[in-house]
């Protein structure tokens, strides 16, 4: 058993207990969201002692060396001595310019960042509430083609902060937002490779970025988007895919829709999955991006690698949420 | 002569073998169950921890650590037979990579030799 120093009181951990969970087991409020080491909102910084690896994975080499560090995967081994981090050392304020629904329950939102924002299409920002609240969204625009960043915000039943997006804030406004972080965007090696990019409800938007960037570095291989959803209305980016498509010869968009009658490709009942292994039917040699709903990310994650792919060839961001884990 | 890790073809063959034979432990309805709801690119990771132990390469795996790593899929029922099992799989990867028989059988003995941690008993 160890402990760790926090605000000058120790406090001690049980075996294989986080410093999170210790933290706000104490009452005190610490930032957190999916409590699985990916959405960066429970960063804490460590003042003295060793931070596991783990509690480090995928943070900046830049927050590393200042000992910043995840509290929800941070199990120390020998005492740590740890502070809440200085919010502004990580986020900045950005402007909201558009507030629109793309389709019912998809909100569009556009924000122009008060300092120059840097990222890549495809990775995630925390957009934060207050002091303590912060979800994470992805980004929809590409850095280099757009001069704002776009968000597509689905509602969730009783969820705080969607419906905080989508009720209360307005054009003007201004909201917190923290660094884009994540790998699932694309890379320019292997031009000629093919792409399959899938997802379901706002997991289209990484998508889109992704996709929208490979076109713009100049991707030579095909790229198929999926998006799946329950019903014809939840398409909320159709119109746009199918321009996309008409545009550029190689982007081919599919639309699979659980229910719906009198449809005409792209649109098809196809189940996603099944939808994938039909254009992808040799995924050894694709590359895959994969956006969304969590267990159906994970899903298609584990059949393709089964199916012959290669895990160093599959990006994916489960939209994992406290609950799922 | 030359160490077993270093015959098989030492890391590179590790990297090479990790996603086939992962592969093979997850299409595999006897043993599959145990990898369910683990982030997959940890395990592959581990697999690779798993490989190069099992092809006598370098490694700080204790005893201790074997016990403590498999103890909650003890407690979920892991059993003889889901050894066998993985110790067939690898068996079936290295064929596959056109390793040596008696190399294959190498790999097959250092696996058992664990078999009494792994089952905590
Ligand atoms: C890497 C990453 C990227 C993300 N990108 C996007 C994005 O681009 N667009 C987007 O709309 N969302 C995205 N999310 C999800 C987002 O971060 C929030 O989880 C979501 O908006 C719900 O937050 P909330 O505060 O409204 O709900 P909460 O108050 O956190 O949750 C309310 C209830 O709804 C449940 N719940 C939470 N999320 C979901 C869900 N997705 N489906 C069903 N039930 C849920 C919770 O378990 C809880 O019971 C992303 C998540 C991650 C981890
Ligand atoms: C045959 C001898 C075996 C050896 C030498 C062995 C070795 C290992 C090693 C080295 C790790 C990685 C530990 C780490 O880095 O954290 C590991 C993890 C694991 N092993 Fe084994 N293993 C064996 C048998 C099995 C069997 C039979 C099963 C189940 C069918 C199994 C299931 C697992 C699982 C699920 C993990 C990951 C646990 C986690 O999620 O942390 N192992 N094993």
């Amino acid at each position: 058993m160890t402990h760790i120093i926090f605000n000058d009181k120790h406090i001690d951990l049980e075996e294989q207990q986080t410093v999170l969970s210790a933290l706000l087991e104490q009452g005190h409020q610490i930032p957190n969201s999916c409590r699985a080491g990916v959405c960066q909102t429970c960063m804490m910084q460590a003042l003295e002692g060793n931070v596991p690896a783990k509690a480090q994975e995928g943070l900046k080499d830049t927050l590393k060396a200042q000992g910043y560090f995840l509290a929800c995967s941070c199990m120390p081994q020998e005492p740590l001595h740890v502070r809440t981090v200085d919010v502004n050392m990580l986020r900045s304020p950005a402007t909201v310019i558009e507030h629109e629904l793309f389709a019912e329950g998809v909100l569009h939102l556009r924000l122009k960042p008060s300092e120059a924002f840097d990222y890549r299409a495809g990775q995630y920002i925390t957009l934060w509430k207050d002091s303590v609240l912060g979800r994470n969204y992805s980004l929809a625009s590409v850095v280099e083609l757009d001069d704002s960043i776009a968000l597509h915000i689905r509602r969730i039943p009783d969820g705080v902060i969607s419906n905080w997006l989508h009720d209360e804030i307005k054009v003007g406004d201004t909201v917190d937002i923290q660094a884009a972080t994540g790998n699932c965007f694309y890379l320019p090696g292997s031009p000629e490779q093919n792409m399959l990019l899938a997802g379901t409800g706002t997991g289209l938007a990484p998508l889109i970025g992704i996709a929208r960037d490979a076109l713009r570095q100049g991707h030579e291989g095909d790229i198929h988007l999926l998006h799946g959803a329950r019903q014809i209305d939840d398409l909320y980016l159709h119109d746009t895919l199918m321009n996309m498509a008409q545009e550029h010869p190689q982007f081919h968009y599919h639309a699979n829709v659980l229910q719906a009658e009198n449809i005409t490709p792209p649109i098809s009942k196809n189940p996603l999955m099944q939808q994938i292994s039909e254009v992808a039917a040799e995924p050894a040699d694709w590359r895959f991006y994969l956006c969304g709903d969590a267990p159906i990310v994970n899903t298609m994650k584990r059949n393709l690698f089964i199916a012959g792919a290669s895990m160093t060839n599959i990006y994916s961001d489960p939209f994992v949420s406290a609950n799922d884990v | 002569m030359s160490s077993l890790f270093d015959r098989i073809g030492g890391q590179v063959a590790v990297d090479t073998a990790v996603e086939i034979f992962y592969r093979k432990v997850l299409s595999d309805d006897r043993i599959n169950g145990f990898f369910d709801g683990v982030d997959m690119e940890q395990q592959v990771n581990k697999q690779k921890g798993f490989l190069t132990m099992a092809f006598g390469g370098p490694n700080n795996y204790t005893s201790k650590d074997m016990r403590d790593g498999h103890k909650h899929l003890v407690a979920r029922g892991l059993n003889d037979s889901h050894v066998d099992a993985v110790i067939e799989l690898l068996g079936n990867t290295l064929q596959e990579l056109e390793v040596a028989t008696e190399d294959i059988q190498s790999v097959a003995d250092i696996a058992n030799s664990v078999r009494d941690d792994i089952l905590n008993r």
